[in-house]
């Protein structure tokens, strides 16, 4: 192991301020993964390439799902009962199967999945503070900052402040509850529906709900939506052809 | 598949050498000072879970999903997520006979002395 901060990565033009980009071991656990994988492939269970699509699929998912999941909920009475009685057979009404889950990655470990009711006067928002566990087939990969220690460590001691480091300031009328996650149980935020929002489809209405909002670290705003256009910065000093 | 004996039961020590050497991501990453709460491999098992769901039949889904359950608190307690999931699916495979132990014990031999060469 290295000594000091600089030597971490190997490389010593390559800095980090106080931490390694990753592990410089080889661990047993690495090794039974590789192992298990190749004696899989080689008695046919499946190939390399099932591996690598299923790898690449997981790696890229999307948080549509959990977007569409909320915005049918705001507009279907019966659907909503659905999601906040079985979220699982809601979730399946809507083509997301999290036990056969081929198209929506694969949450091996999962065995229950909740919607959470947010409400005037009550907030919620997820965590996992033991790791970083995710209701992946909704909502994709997780954020780099889910999976922070400063995230997981602080939310559930500090909720209002770290809310507030996401720009999101709740008054004290409104409760915050933290439902921490773990490997067989996954939440998402059912957010309120927001003001200046009636009358609109359900695809205007999922544009709205963003990863954060179903996350709990924001709130849904007409003209706010996940894809809006990130703001380009004019060149300071530009180069010039002459 | 063989379903006809406990796999709860049944001893694995390539397995148990493993679980002895501790190398768990929590205590790796704290020693490296490395921030990811999870094993740069968890992508990948998930990936391969997958695979055995969809595209095979040597250990059908709810069999592995049981089994990971089981034998994470019966058999290997002492292991934290995800290390206990995929030693869990190890243990299914080698005691339901989709993959002898002596063949696994041998190619993590190999897996690790290419790993090593590679690392020199």
């Amino acid at each position: 192991m290295a000594e000091t901060d600089l030597g971490a990565s190997g490389h010593d033009t390559h800095q980090h301020a106080g931490t390694a980009p990753m592990v410089e071991e080889v661990t047993d656990f690495e090794v039974l993964e590789i192992a298990l994988r190749e004696l899989a492939i080689e008695k046919g269970l499946f190939t390399a390439e099932d591996h690598r699509r299923y790898t690449e699929h997981v790696e890229q998912l999307e948080p549509a799902a959990g977007s569409r999941f909320v915005a049918k909920a705001w507009l279907d009475p019966e659907f909503r009962r659905l999601a906040l009685d079985d979220a699982i057979a809601a979730s399946r009404e809507m083509g997301v199967d999290w036990l056969h889950p081929t198209g929506f990655g694969t949450p091996s470990d999962f065995t229950a999945f909740e919607l959470l009711e947010d409400t005037p006067t009550v907030h919620h928002v997820i965590v996992c503070t033991l790791c970083s566990c995710y209701p992946r087939p909704m909502l994709g990969m997780s954020p780099e900052w889910y999976r922070t220690p400063n995230y997981r460590r602080r939310i559930v001691r500090w909720p209002r402040q770290v809310l507030a480091e996401f720009g999101l300031y709740l008054s004290e009328d409104v409760e915050v509850r933290v439902e921490d996650s773990n490997s067989k149980h996954r939440f998402m935020v059912l957010p309120v529906r927001p003001d200046g929002t009636e009358g609109w489809s359900e695809e205007q209405l999922a544009e709205i709900v963003t990863r954060d909002c179903l996350i709990g670290v924001a709130l849904p705003k007409p003209g706010v939506t996940s894809d809006a256009v990130r703001p380009l910065h004019p060149a300071i000093r530009p180069v010039t052809s002459d | 598949m063989t379903t006809d004996h406990d796999i709860a039961a049944v001893r694995v020590r390539t397995l148990e050498h493993i679980v002895e050497h501790e190398q768990i991501w929590e205590r790796m990453a704290a020693q490296y000072r490395v921030t990811n709460p999870v094993p740069p491999w968890k992508t990948s098992l998930d990936a391969m879970c997958d695979a055995l769901d969809e595209e095979g039949e040597a250990l059908p889904v709810l069999t592995r999903r049981e089994d990971e359950d089981r034998i994470s608190r019966e058999v290997y307690s002492s292991l934290p997520y995800p290390e206990n999931q995929l030693v869990a699916l190890a243990h299914s495979l080698v005691t339901r006979n989709v993959i002898n132990e002596t063949e696994l014990a041998d190619r993590l031999e190999v897996v690790r002395a290419r790993l090593d060469v590679a690392g020199d």
